[in-house]
């Protein structure tokens, strides 16, 4: 059995592929679903298909760009890597993220 | 976002756009790969291979809907969902062709006629004169009241300028002065049309201009392109020959020439110099109602004799108001003038002179007639509507089902309604289209159609304004109508919609809105009906009436001789006697005749007083006529004698009158031998014979008396002799050449003008009517046809909606009689409630016809049976076909449906 699953807070899902194509480049979507579970030990559950809506949202902005290639096993996929405006605009989330995280973290530690 | 992110970004969803497929496709792929995937690694994680497919999927999620989710990511879903929408609506429309023709033929006839019809009014009526502040410009007339007549007369029917035909006459040359010193205008300027020969140009030619005083144009506000306009001291008889040209003869005649101002033209022999150029465009008035264009302008030049004599009424005149003057003031100031004159002179002493805003005098006989059509074109525009309603009522009420199958299987409502808005878009888009095209040719034809002398008929041009807000409303009409079904079967629980399987026929308010849409349509349609079968009454009433000589066989032509070649009436007296013979001498030709103007071509009226007694005093009709005058035209003579070639200069002066001047001047007693006089001091002319009563003027005018001098007596009148009449065995047509030559073996240089036959004179006079007539006629068709339409559909879809009611009827043992019935029974409810309604409206609407109505009632009973009946009529045989399905439902297929 696995252990507690959670949702992703709304909002944090475009960081997390953000963060996930920063550290290990360029991979198709499988490929990030997955790296984004493992990361989490499975503690993070997104329906995985929620994945598309937001890698075509950030195409649009220009944070991501798709290149069409080949997988190991020789079948067409679309791999996808952060752009320049992609990594500030993981650089603005991260920072935003902290601030809110500590914020919080503050007001539920007891003083 | 920053704005170049932000441009970037819009640039990423217009290219993904126009590679949506290709975008869709990829994804799909993207998305069919990952559950693969994640199938294989569960496999390897050991589970079952179907299993492992079914895990993957549940754990990817709805992908259709993710797929979607990416698709509004790219901005498409609109598009998309319009475009499909718009797709479906085609093929849906192109499913029903019948239903889709029908709203698309009712639409563009709608919008064609009213743009058509309002295009007209806006350039005929509305539209500002091309004047300088033309609303204070105004037209001045004369107008001739005997004591005795009665003060309703009607001033439409003959044209403007005919002295003596009616009671409006033109301005007399002495009067103008007083006028001027009323102290109502600003200006005023006196202008006659005067045709004369061009010649010293390459080919001799009869040109129209217009003889005018010197301030014309700056009464009028226009400034000439080149040169000058006319100096107050050329404006006199002593004054060297001048003359102004319009932008087209200077282009046309003159080649352009740049040296324009120093040249000459020689016009009716005599040379005038050209001071200037009109701008391009420019129209006289009196050229805004007709189709021979203006091409020069003259000074008036009034002798000392016609200046001098208050009895000539010879010129129109127009004048500007002082600011802050209105029309009636000025009237008010205008006729203290009339009155001061007519105690001062004799000749005034029955005339009053009367002014009217330029722009309505100029289309006074035009107004009703338009004013009918624009109405008749409003009435159209209702009913189609109206039709368009109905139609789409129809069909949204017949997809009901459809509807709520689609509900049913997660449509949303929004969407439902939109799906139906753009079926309407689609319809109400094709229905402009054919609209405007339409509307073009109608406009074509009713220009090309309409009568000779409405103004500025040639400057129609195709309304936009009128197209836009007609389609507008046309367009919501059908909207609103086609939304208001729509709204209710949304509302419709699909389970219930569904469980009844789209055979009811709606609720009970659709019914009625279509039985009261139906209803709208008969009396509407009756209505205009009415209207033309009041004009067509009037028009047979018209052509009906005698006119007193026999037109037939007979040609006419005008044959103006130069006054520089032809100086005296004794000159052109000789020429027409010789013309006489020579015609008189062609084979075919029973008998011919010159006068000054024939019968429809104008003429000439003075006042007289009978036996030198002033009490018994008139002004009638004059003319001067050669003795076969009353044979040519089939008048014939009653008592006494007729003129004859030994009436002449010499003798005794006589004159014919008709039976109107005896009943008038004498209570009907024996004319012959009394005597009347132009003036006091003036010849004695004895009455020799009575001829047979003329309608002078045209059919719809009045008789008036008439008074025929001998042309050969040529000094008891002051009009040139100018017209011919020939009565031929034949077609008179076929003797135009031959008579032509006669008149150039004469004078080589004499142009025959206006060569017509009585007839065509006659069919030109009544053209007007003819017009209004068909257009009303045309216009009350097509909604008979509209309204047809609307029947035969809302009976149509009810009979249908009805199927298995009438089923069980039949196979209770109902006769197929009765159900036939039963469907023509409803029928002629919905068609006697719209006729009780058209009826009133009829009533009440048809009154602004009467002005256009030639000796008809605007009830006149027999217009309106015509009317019911044909109605009546047609409605019952819309409602056979639907009738006849219902009798023939067979009971067993409609039961098995349900």
């Amino acid at each position: 059995m696995r252990g507690q699953r959670d949702e992703i807070p709304p909002g944090t899902l475009d960081m997390l592929i953000l963060k996930t194509l920063s550290r290990l480049g360029e991979m198709h979507g499988f490929e990030i679903a997955d790296s984004i579970q493992q990361a989490s030990v499975d503690v993070l559950q997104v329906e995985e298909g929620s994945l598309y809506p937001c890698l075509q949202r950030m195409l649009i902005k220009g944070w991501l760009k798709g290149e069409w290639g080949k997988t190991g096993e020789n079948r067409r996929a679309r791999y996808y890597s952060l752009t320049v405006d992609g990594r500030k605009q993981l650089a603005r989330e991260m920072e935003r993220y902290e601030r809110v995280s500590q914020a919080i973290a503050r007001v539920l530690q007891p003083v | 976002m920053g704005i170049r992110a932000w441009f970037l970004a819009c640039i990423r969803r217009a290219a993904a756009f126009f590679e949506r497929d290709e975008q869709a496709a990829a994804l799909r792929e993207e998305m069919r790969l990952h559950v693969e995937l994640r199938a294989r690694r569960l496999h390897r994680q050991g589970l079952g291979a179907d299993e492992a497919v079914y895990a993957a999927r549940r754990q990817f999620g709805n992908a259709a809907w993710y797929q979607g989710e990416s698709s509004e990511v790219w901005g498409w879903a609109m598009w998309e969902r319009f475009i499909q929408d718009l797709r479906h609506g085609a093929r849906a429309l192109a499913k029903s062709p019948g239903f889709s023709a029908i709203a698309v033929a009712t639409l563009a006839l709608g919008l064609g006629i009213n743009t058509a019809v309002f295009s007209i009014v806006n350039a005929v009526m509305l539209r500002a004169l091309p004047y300088q502040q033309p609303e204070r410009l105004v037209s001045l007339w004369e107008e001739n009241s005997r004591p005795d007549d009665t003060p309703t007369f009607n001033t439409k029917g003959s044209p403007v300028g005919t002295a003596g035909t009616s009671q409006r006459t033109t301005v007399s040359v002495a009067n103008l002065a007083d006028y001027r010193n009323s102290g109502a205008f600003e200006g005023l300027a006196a202008f006659a049309v005067t045709p004369m020969n061009l010649t010293a140009m390459e080919t001799p030619a009869r040109v129209t201009g217009e003889s005018v005083e010197w301030n014309f144009f700056s009464v009028l506000g226009i400034s000439p392109q080149r040169g000058r306009t006319f100096l107050a001291e050329e404006d006199s008889p002593d004054a060297d020959p001048r003359v102004i040209v319009t932008h087209d003869f200077w282009q046309r005649r003159l080649g352009g020439d740049a040296g324009v101002l120093e040249r000459s033209i020689v016009l009716d022999a005599k040379p005038y110099r050209i001071v200037g150029v009109l701008p391009a465009g420019f129209q006289s008035p009196a050229q805004l109602g007709s189709k021979d264009p203006i091409e020069f302008y003259v000074p008036s030049a009034f002798s000392k004799d016609l200046l001098a004599s208050r009895g000539d009424h010879e010129v129109n005149v127009l004048a500007r108001l002082r600011p802050g003057v209105g029309v009636k003031k000025a009237q008010a100031a205008l006729s203290t003038v009339s009155s001061n004159l007519a105690a001062q002179y004799r000749a005034n002493r029955d005339t009053r002179a009367v002014i009217a805003p330029l722009r309505d005098d100029l289309v006074q006989n035009v107004r009703e007639s338009l004013l009918a059509l624009l109405g008749a074109s409003g009435l159209i525009v209702l009913i189609t509507c109206v039709n368009v309603a109905n139609l789409l009522v129809v069909r949204a009420v017949g997809r009901r089902h459809e509807t709520s199958v689609r509900m049913a299987l997660g449509a949303g409502r929004l969407r439902m309604m939109w799906q139906l808005v753009t079926e309407s878009i689609l319809i109400a888009a094709a229905g402009c289209v054919a609209g405007i095209a339409l509307g073009r040719m109608l406009m074509a034809v009713l220009v090309a159609m309409a009568p000779a002398g409405t103004p500025r008929i040639s400057s129609v041009t195709m309304d936009w304004q009128v197209f836009g807000l007609s389609a507008a409303i046309a367009t919501l009409t059908g909207l609103i109508f086609g939304m208001a079904p729509a709204w209710q079967a949304s509302q419709v629980k699909p389970v219930e919609a569904l469980k009844s399987a789209g055979r009811g026929s709606g609720a009970k308010s659709q019914v009625r809105w279509r039985s009261a849409l139906t209803v709208a349509e008969v009396a509407l349609s009756l209505v205009l009906l009415v209207g033309a079968g009041l004009l067509l009454r009037s028009f047979t009433t018209l052509m009906g009436v005698d006119l007193g000589f026999q037109p037939d066989h007979v040609i006419a032509m005008n044959v103006n001789l130069p006054a520089l070649r032809y100086p005296t009436p004794l000159a052109r007296l000789q020429f027409f006697q010789q013309l006489d013979e020579r015609v008189r001498a062609l084979p075919g030709v029973q008998a011919d005749a010159y006068a000054n103007r024939m019968p429809l071509r104008g003429g000439w009226g003075s006042g007289i007083a009978l036996d030198g007694n002033p009490d018994l005093r008139a002004t009638p009709d004059f003319q001067a006529v050669s003795p076969g005058y009353f044979e040519t035209l089939g008048i014939p003579l009653l008592r006494g004698r007729s003129l004859t070639a030994q009436d002449g200069n010499g003798q005794m002066p006589v004159a014919v009158v008709n039976q109107e001047f005896a009943r008038e001047m004498l209570h009907g007693g024996d004319p012959i031998g009394h005597f009347m006089q132009r003036a006091p001091t003036a010849p004695r002319i004895t009455i020799v014979g009575v001829v047979n009563d003329i309608r002078r003027a045209g059919k719809t005018d009045k008789i008036n008396p008439e008074v025929y001098l001998c042309a050969a007596q040529t000094t008891l009148y002051p009009v040139s002799l100018a017209d011919l009449a020939v009565r031929t065995a034949g077609d008179p047509r076929q003797l135009v050449n031959a008579i032509s030559r006669q008149v150039w073996q004469i004078d080589k240089d004499q142009p025959v003008t206006n060569v017509r036959t009585m007839d065509e004179i006659i069919d030109l006079s009544v053209s007007q009517r003819r017009f209004q007539t068909l257009l009303l006629a045309v216009f009350a068709s097509v909604a008979v046809g509209l309204a047809i339409v609307g029947i035969y559909s809302v009976l149509a879809f009810s009979v249908s909606q009805r199927t298995s009611e009438l089923g069980i009827r039949i196979a209770l043992g109902a006769a197929p009689r009765s159900i036939f019935g039963l469907v023509l029974r409803q029928a002629g409810t919905l068609i006697a409630a719209g006729m009780a309604i058209g009826l009133a409206g009829a009533l009440a609407l048809t009154r602004v016809l009467q002005d256009l109505l030639f000796q008809v009632k605007t009830t006149d009973w027999q217009a309106y049976a015509g009317a019911i009946a044909l109605l009546s009529a047609v409605a019952l045989a819309a409602a056979f076909i639907p009738a006849r399905r219902g009798a023939r439902v067979n009971p067993i297929v409609a039961l098995r449906d349900e």
